[in-house]
Order: C-alpha cells, then sequence, then structure tokens
C-alpha cells in the first residue's frame, strides 16, 4: 500500500510539471493562431474594400463626361450622363448626374472613410468604405492624374491600410473616358 | 503485489486517456492552421489585374485615335506601376507586361495583355483579351 503511494507521488511530481508545460505551450499556440485569423481576416477586408472602391470609381470614370479631383483631399467628383426618370421622357439628352466621392473622417474614429454623394455638402451618411465588423480599414492616397494631355485616359492611384494589422495595399489603374470632355477636366496633375 | 499491479494498471489507463486527449487536441489545433497559412497570392493577381486594366486604357486611347497596328507592345502605363509591396514585408514584386495585338477584322483588334511575375521562386500569370476598334482617322 506505502509502495502504492509512493509511485503516485513520484509519478505526478514528474507528469504535473510536464503537463503544466504541454498546455502552457498549447495556450500560446492556440491563442497565436487565434490572432492569425484575426490577422487574416481583417487583411482580407482591406483586399476587398479596395477592390471594390476601385472598382466602384473605374465604371463612374469610364461613363464620365466630366471630372473635378481634389487630390490634396482625396476626393472626386464625377459628372455623367444619366436616363430621365419619368415615364413621359422622350429623350434622354442633357439629363445628367453628379457623383462625389468624398474622403472624410468621423471624430470618433481613426478612419479615413470614402462616402458616395450626390452633392458635395450635406450630412456624411453613404460610406463606401470601413464599418466592417472584422476589421476598420483606413483611406491613405487616392490620386487621379491624366498622363498625357488630351489622351482622356486617367490614371489611379488608390492606397488604404488596415487599422487592425497595418498592412497597405497599393493599388493602380487606368481607365479610358471616351466621353469625357476636354475641356471638362480640372485638378489632374499631370 | 496484486494491489499494486491493480493500482499500476489502473494509473496506466488513466494517464493514457490524458495523453491521448492532449495530443488530440494539439493535432486538431495544428490541422486548423493548415488552411490559415498567409499568402498574397490573391492580393498580387488583384494587383496585376489592375495592371492590365491600365495597358488595356492606354490602348483604347490609341485606337480612339486611330494608330493601333498589330504587333507586340510593350507596357504603355506608368513604368513605376510595375513594381508593388503589395506581398508585405517590405518585398518588392515586379510584373513584367507582354501585349500581342492581331487583327479581328478591317477596324478591329484582338488584343491580348500577360502579365506575369515571380513570388517565392514560382512563376504565375494572368492572362486577359479584348476586342477594340480602330477610329480610322
Amino acid at each position: 500500500m506505502s509502495r502504492s503511494k509512493g509511485f503516485v507521488f513520484v509519478e505526478m511530481a514528474i507528469a504535473l510539471p510536464l503537463l503544466a508545460v504541454l498546455m502552457f505551450g498549447l495556450a500560446l499556440v492556440s491563442a497565436k493562431l487565434f490572432e492569425q485569423s484575426t490577422d487574416q481576416l481583417a487583411d482580407y477586408v482591406l483586399d476587398e474594400e479596395a477592390h471594390y472602391l476601385l472598382e466602384r470609381i473605374v465604371q463612374q470614370a469610364r461613363a464620365a463626361k466630366e471630372i473635378e479631383a481634389y487630390n490634396s483631399s482625396n476626393s472626386v467628383k464625377f459628372v455623367y450622363r444619366a436616363s430621365e426618370d419619368s415615364a413621359y421622357a422622350l429623350t434622354v439628352d442633357d439629363v445628367w448626374e453628379t457623383q462625389y466621392y468624398l474622403a472624410h473622417q468621423k471624430s470618433d474614429t481613426l478612419a479615413i472613410n470614402l462616402y458616395a454623394k450626390r452633392q458635395r455638402d450635406g450630412i456624411f451618411l453613404n460610406p463606401i468604405t470601413g464599418d466592417n465588423f472584422f476589421g476598420l480599414t483606413s483611406l491613405v492616397n487616392l490620386e487621379f492624374r491624366e498622363p498625357k494631355e488630351n489622351s482622356n485616359v486617367l490614371h489611379i492611384t488608390l492606397e488604404m491600410k488596415s487599422l487592425v494589422t497595418d498592412r497597405h495595399i497599393k493599388l493602380t489603374t487606368a481607365v479610358y473616358m471616351p466621353a469625357c470632355d476636354k475641356d471638362k477636366k480640372s485638378g489632374l496633375n499631370s | 503485489m496484486k494491489k499494486f499491479l491493480h493500482d499500476r494498471r489502473g494509473f496506466a489507463l488513466f494517464n493514457t486517456v490524458i495523453l491521448t486527449l492532449i495530443t488530440s487536441l494539439a493535432a486538431m489545433i495544428l490541422l486548423n492552421a493548415v488552411p490559415r497559412v498567409k499568402n498574397p497570392q490573391a492580393t498580387l493577381k488583384l494587383t496585376a489585374l489592375y495592371v492590365a486594366e491600365e495597358q488595356f486604357a492606354h490602348l483604347e486611347s490609341m485606337a480612339a485615335s486611330g494608330s493601333l497596328d498589330a504587333g507586340s507592345y510593350s507596357f504603355q502605363g506608368a513604368p513605376e506601376d510595375l513594381t508593388t509591396e503589395n506581398a508585405g514585408e517590405g518585398v518588392p514584386v515586379k510584373f513584367t507586361v507582354d501585349t500581342q495585338i492581331s487583327l479581328g477584322g478591317v477596324n478591329l483588334r484582338r488584343v491580348t495583355v500577360k502579365v506575369t511575375w515571380q513570388f517565392g521562386g514560382e512563376d504565375f500569370e494572368l492572362k486577359s483579351e479584348r476586342m477594340m476598334r480602330v477610329v480610322p482617322k
């Protein structure tokens, strides 16, 4: 009986520290894995938001008749042709729609989001980036220029960062604007 | 002796159960990690897609001015756009853009843009094709 107790004590004295070390290692690995998955979700959100934002701007630019870029404030204004919202309209000539993309930072957050608006003034209601549960992003740079004068090619640079991982993504592209009037382009740093 | 052997067998069983539990827990956690290995390919592919779009935009502008002949073309966009650090950790990745234009009709051109890059010792490519109408001068 006494031998049996002795054996259990020695066994436990060896096994318990080993178990503690093993469990501590497992806890560390688990924490690291959870952190990694959180980061990857945040990076995925960053990629998706940059993709969506650039695609939306490219589509709008392609149809634009006029463009006004405000590169210093990461904002842009497009004027493009739209259809008349009336059952009685027989012509769609001279029907123009305005679309602003304005960068704005709310006072209670570090994130700079891009807002889609039909007017420059008024309340910022429709953010097209940010407010994602899996990771906040911030706009770093949105720049427009025309590389060759009167080529109607608009070069766009978009840089965003994740406020979770601090990772940056920079996408550059160009879009041809066949309908853009030559004298209706402003703010494009050549 | 009989009692000792009995206790020992009981302890060995308990020990094995605990060990099996810990091992299976570790295996579950590690297996869970396998698909989460960081892979920037999706981001590089997205960047390459927009580099190809940049080339298409310049070629469309040339087609609109009536100067898009068949043949091979170099990258018409900004040269700095061919290098990206989107793979992370400050590692630059360089894109190569290869453009082939063939006749698709009297005023039509078949434009093929191939963007290639290397990452982690492997080659990747993204190929896009578009028809363009050349506006007669």
